[in-house]
């Protein structure tokens, strides 16, 4: 415990704004534990805290905490959103996790409690390096059972700063993967300790943690098939003990229950296939148990008879029981989806999955980038963990094969992945040092020499020291800009702030009618619902896909088309985002073939990805462009008065900087919208959905009423 | 019959100037025998190739056309089905490897739709090789192959009648949606289960069960720790190399500058990857796992003291020198990153 220090920090970085945040550092091991103070670099760089809540997702679990604390519990649990997927709503309360905003919630009670008070705001922004802290602990303890100490503040180490990690756990970042490493390490911690142990103690403990996990991320899945997995593999490998059914019988059983209680996940765990080996390995165990206590009272030949009758018995219950339920409909077989690589699932079925940046597959850039050194050296540390095996190091071999496998497939899942890839280079690294640092114990051997020793422990400090360096910079640079506030760098290094998306949502708060509704894409539905107080559309929670795709096809049709279903679904506003002035690539052109797929995927007969490329199959915005493309909706606004703006000298009006095209369609007018607002750098564009009927009466409300 | 047939035919290849004709003389109202007659032989003619189309069709779900079949029965009226034909070039000599793969994803659409219950006289799959019909080729203007184009029931084919290969691909989903999109008959794709697999796995499984059964009396070797952790070893190094990006995205092995010559195995950007570029950073993640076992071997093993020496310099050598080889090649791809150790 002497690896962490709790440091109280006041920082008055703004005259006008003073944080207040309680902030766990990890200051051993020279300067290299100390660089998870980048972790709170997005806090201190923007100019206040408002910002610093960063990617996108985030703004909800930030409205939905704040409605826990505001309403309790209770409510939250209840609470119907009428704000997004107008005109539907959404039940908020069972379709979340609500581990985050509970957790949340608790801290900002107890502070309360204690006449701290501290606005909710600020625990949340503070929440995610809290329990970073948290995580390298669990690592450490995890560590030390698997190896020994040394090893364990290595690792330790090693996660305070990896990016693969950071990058999940900034200031401002109030996700549910911040809070659920720590969960996920500190299960398996406690279940490594019950299996050693052979305690219901220790195993209770497990499953508590178990079902904050389960509380807190949908990951819990990874959970709860890695731990039978273990099992059956220490079965397979006749280390079967009293230690491992104690613990498994107990955690199985407290843990299926404690998981009931989430009212999302309700009863998937007695119905999914996900959970089914969980249940298979359970009754196995039973099986074998009992076989077990058999053995010691009946003859050999009376056992090998009875053995035989009892596993065909078995067999043949357990394959007629899937056949049956699996014919009846009771649960499907969609194991296969979590096994093949969702990305090729995915790119058949359901575009909109393969539209996130998240779900693609893994480069090695990108293991590289989040890793570094920990990615070549940790199967060192695997190899030596199945050279001594024993039956936890059994676990962190499997926990590593599966969590890199998953990593290869989704990006995304690196996240499993970098614990383990820390804790099995701290145990490479830890037993070369082991031997290199300090002087021979051993008499009787002759060793090495000091010259080569001391070469070995400086080159080997040096990576390490490379390892910290490459951590600081990709924090810094890659992983700590909120991308609510935009940074641009000048020749000179100076650095420009766009604030252009608080600009463009402090305008739709201010200027518009409280119970406007805003159509937008869904990346911006949750920003749209916590920073402007607007009713949205669609939101980042994907769950209606024919929504999106309506909103999609609202986009891709000419004015007059759109105009229609913009009508029928109400739409006050229409918010966009257009990077051609300062060349953002991350705007609504850019993502605009994925709202034309996802379209099309509803309504082939309307939209056709085709129609949008040239005949020689490009995607191009200046004048070769297809001419659906030039006059759709998305194009006009997008681009609406930008044929008159001449950005610099070189260039001709109406360049866009981004796809670096002069634009095709210069003479844009509109019909049936208007242009509201344009934020400074023309980032976010709004436009008005003009009123034509007088009396005009939402006609969903109208048919429902009919 | 067979006279009739033939005078009908011959009929209904001049039809486009025969139809004018018959519009002439209805206007003008003589020739009313005439009419009837033709009338009747494009009835008895359409029944005829429908006949024969679908008597084709029952035997194999591709029609074969040559270049008279294709005259016949797909450019001259009368027709009241659509055809969809692929002009490619199968023949080995051609050297065409998309139209293999074209031709396979083809037929599993007209398969599915042979064998659906849906399955009618609407719609007929056909495919025209370039050595048995290359007038055909001329006659349209073609020079690519495969093309896929759809002739309606009615009229000439318009633009969108042409497949965009290259936009789509030809994926038989694809197809199959081009196909609705222009007929309004839905074809559901059916893909037939790939029993490749499985028996590649049953037949792995036997070998391995033969094994461990030839080998019963000693089964050591499934508690060879050595064994067990190069498996798994390899699985993680395969993985971290971004071979499962290879296998879902399918990149070339290399890239070869049509200009130059020159062969670049690294491709420039961070979010691609050949297949060279990843063999050789499993060799080098490799190299660096190796260089930290053999460190810790020549700390604990009892070899005599040179030994351990030399393997200990070997050690640190393989993973400062690879590590460092592997930092420049991300350096390479990853523009702007600022660090390089031993080597730029």
């Amino acid at each position: 415990m002497e690896l962490i220090c709790l440091g109280h920090f006041v920082l008055s970085h703004n005259p006008e704004v003073w944080i207040l945040g309680e902030l766990m550092l990890n200051c051993s091991w020279g300067g290299v534990g100390g660089d998870s103070i980048h972790r709170i670099h997005p806090a201190l760089e923007c100019h206040s805290l408002v910002v610093s809540l960063s990617s996108f997702l985030l703004r909800f679990n930030y409205r939905s905490t704040h409605h826990l604390t505001s309403n309790g519990f209770y409510e939250f649990l209840n609470w119907f959103d009428e704000r997004a997927w107008y005109p539907l709503g959404r039940i908020v309360g069972g379709t979340v996790y609500p581990g985050l905003m509970v957790t949340a919630g608790l801290i900002h009670y107890v502070l309360n409690l204690l006449h701290m008070t501290v606005h909710i705001r600020d625990v949340c922004v503070f929440l995610a390096p809290i329990f970073s802290g948290l995580t390298a602990i669990s690592t450490f303890l995890l560590t030390r059972e698997l190896w020994n100490q040394g090893a364990g503040l290595l690792a330790a180490c090693f996660i305070a700063i990896v990016p693969g990690y950071i990058s999940r756990s900034v200031a401002g970042s109030f996700d549910n993967e911040g809070i659920a490493i720590f969960a996920l390490q500190f299960t398996y911690y406690l279940w490594v300790k019950s299996v050693k142990t052979g305690s219901v103690f220790w195993t209770i403990g497990c499953c508590l943690s178990y079902f904050y996990m389960v509380s807190a991320w949908g990951g819990y899945v990874f959970i709860i098939n890695l731990i039978p997995l273990h099992v059956f593999v220490l079965l397979l490998m006749q280390r079967y003990s009293r230690r491992v059914y104690i613990a498994y019988s107990t955690f199985y059983i407290v843990g299926l229950v404690l998981s009931m209680q989430i009212p999302f996940v309700g009863f998937q765990p007695i119905r999914t296939s996900e959970h089914m080996a969980a249940a298979g390995v359970f009754a196995l165990l039973q099986a074998y148990a009992f076989l077990q206590y058999l053995k010691d009272r009946l003859t050999k030949q009376e056992f090998q008879t009875l053995f035989f009758l009892g596993v065909s018995l078995a067999a043949g219950v357990v394959f007629l029981t899937v056949i049956y339920l699996t014919y009846t409909g009771k649960f499907s077989l969609s194991l296969m989806r979590y096994l093949c690589p969702p990305p090729r699932y995915a790119k058949i079925h359901i575009p909109i999955i393969a539209s996130v940046s998240e779900h693609q597959p893994t480069t090695w850039v990108s293991f590289f980038f989040d890793l570094h050194i920990l990615v070549c050296t940790f199967p060192a540390g695997l190899w030596f963990c199945i050279k001594n095996i024993n039956d936890e190091r059994v676990f962190v071999a499997l926990y590593a094969i599966s969590a890199v496998y998953f990593a290869g497939v989704m990006v995304r899942l690196m996240l499993t992945l970098t614990p383990v890839v820390c804790m099995l280079s701290a145990i490479a690294f830890s037993s070369v040092f082991e031997h290199y640092l300090g002087d021979d114990q051993k008499k009787d051997k002759e060793g090495l020499g000091p010259n080569i020793k001391s070469i070995v422990t400086m080159l080997m400090l040096m990576l390490l020291m490379m390892f910290a360096v490459h951590c600081t910079w990709v924090t810094s640079n890659a992983y700590s800009s909120p991308s609510v506030v935009l940074a641009s760098y000048n020749h000179d290094g100076s650095r420009n702030i766009l604030d252009d998306f608080r600009e463009a949502y402090y305008w739709l708060r201010q200027n518009t009618d409280e119970h406007a509704r805003v159509m937008s894409w869904w990346d911006y539905g949750y920003q749209i619902a916590g920073m402007a107080n607007r009713t949205t559309l669609v939101d980042n929670n994907t769950w209606n896909n024919s929504h999106i795709a309506l909103v999609g096809k609202a986009m891709s049709s000419n004015e007059s088309a759109a105009y229609q279903i913009m009508q029928s679904l109400d739409v006050d506003y229409v918010l966009i985002i257009f990077g051609g002035v300062i060349g953002y690539s991350g705007d609504d052109i850019n993502k605009f073939l994925w709202m034309v797929r996802i379209a099309e995927g509803e309504h082939p007969k309307d939209i056709r990805e085709s129609d949008y490329f040239t005949p020689q199959g490009e995607f191009r915005v200046d004048k070769a462009g297809s001419p659906t493309l030039l006059n759709c909706l998305m194009y006009k606004m997008s681009y609406y008065r930008f044929g008159e703006m001449q950005l610099d000298f070189r260039t001709p009006p109406g360049f866009d900087r981004t796809r670096n095209a002069e634009i095709g369609n210069k003479d844009i007018k509109f019909k049936h919208l208007e242009e509201a607002f344009t934020s400074e750098h023309w980032l976010v564009r709004i436009y008005k959905v003009k009123n034509e009927g007088s009396s005009r009466t939402s006609s969903f409300l109208r048919k429902a009423r009919s | 019959a067979r006279r009739l047939m033939r005078k009908c035919s011959d009929r209904g290849a001049k039809m486009n100037d025969a139809s004018v004709q018959t519009l002439l003389d209805i206007l003008s109202g003589v020739g009313e025998k005439n009419v009837t007659n033709s009338l009747l032989c494009t009835k008895t003619l359409l029944m005829e190739k429908v006949g024969q189309m679908m008597d084709w069709a029952s035997k194999r779900s591709v029609i074969r056309m040559n270049g008279e079949k294709f005259r016949r029965f797909v450019k001259a009226p009368p027709r009241n089905y659509s055809v969809v034909v692929m002009f490619t070039a199968l023949q080995p000599q051609r050297q065409c490897g998309v139209c293999k793969q074209a031709d396979e994803e083809y037929q599993i659409l007209a398969n599915s739709w042979r064998y659906s219950s849906a399955f009618t006289n609407k719609i007929f799959f056909a495919s025209v090789d370039f050595d048995e019909g290359s007038d055909i080729f001329h006659m349209l203007n073609m020079n690519s192959a495969p093309t896929f184009m759809h002739f309606p029931s009615k009229g000439k084919p318009k633009r969108a009648d042409t497949y965009e290969l290259q936009v789509r691909g030809f994926a038989a989903e694809q197809i199959s949606r081009w196909i609705a999109d222009r007929t309004d008959i839905n074809v559901r794709v059916i893909r037939p289960p790939n029993y490749a697999g499985p028996l590649m796995l049953g037949f792995l499984l036997a070998v391995v069960g033969s094994l461990v059964y030839l080998r019963r009396n000693n089964l050591e070797f499934l508690y060879n720790k050595n064994a067990w952790a190069f498996a798994a070893l390899c699985f993680v190094l395969i993985m971290t190399s971004g071979q499962m990006w290879n296998h879902i995205r399918g990149p070339p092995y290399a890239h070869k500058n049509p200009n130059t010559g020159q062969v670049s195995y690294i491709h420039g950007s961070s979010q691609a990857q050949f297949v060279a570029e990843t063999h050789i950073v499993l060799l080098f993640n490799s190299a660096v796992t190796f260089g930290m076992v053999l460190l810790h071997e020549a700390a604990t093993s009892d070899m005599d003291i040179g030994k351990r020496k030399i393997m200990c310099i070997a050690g640190i050598g393989l993973v400062v020198l690879f590590f460092s080889w592997l930092l420049s090649i991300f350096r390479a791809k990853y523009h702007g990153y600022p660090y390089s150790f031993l080597m730029n």
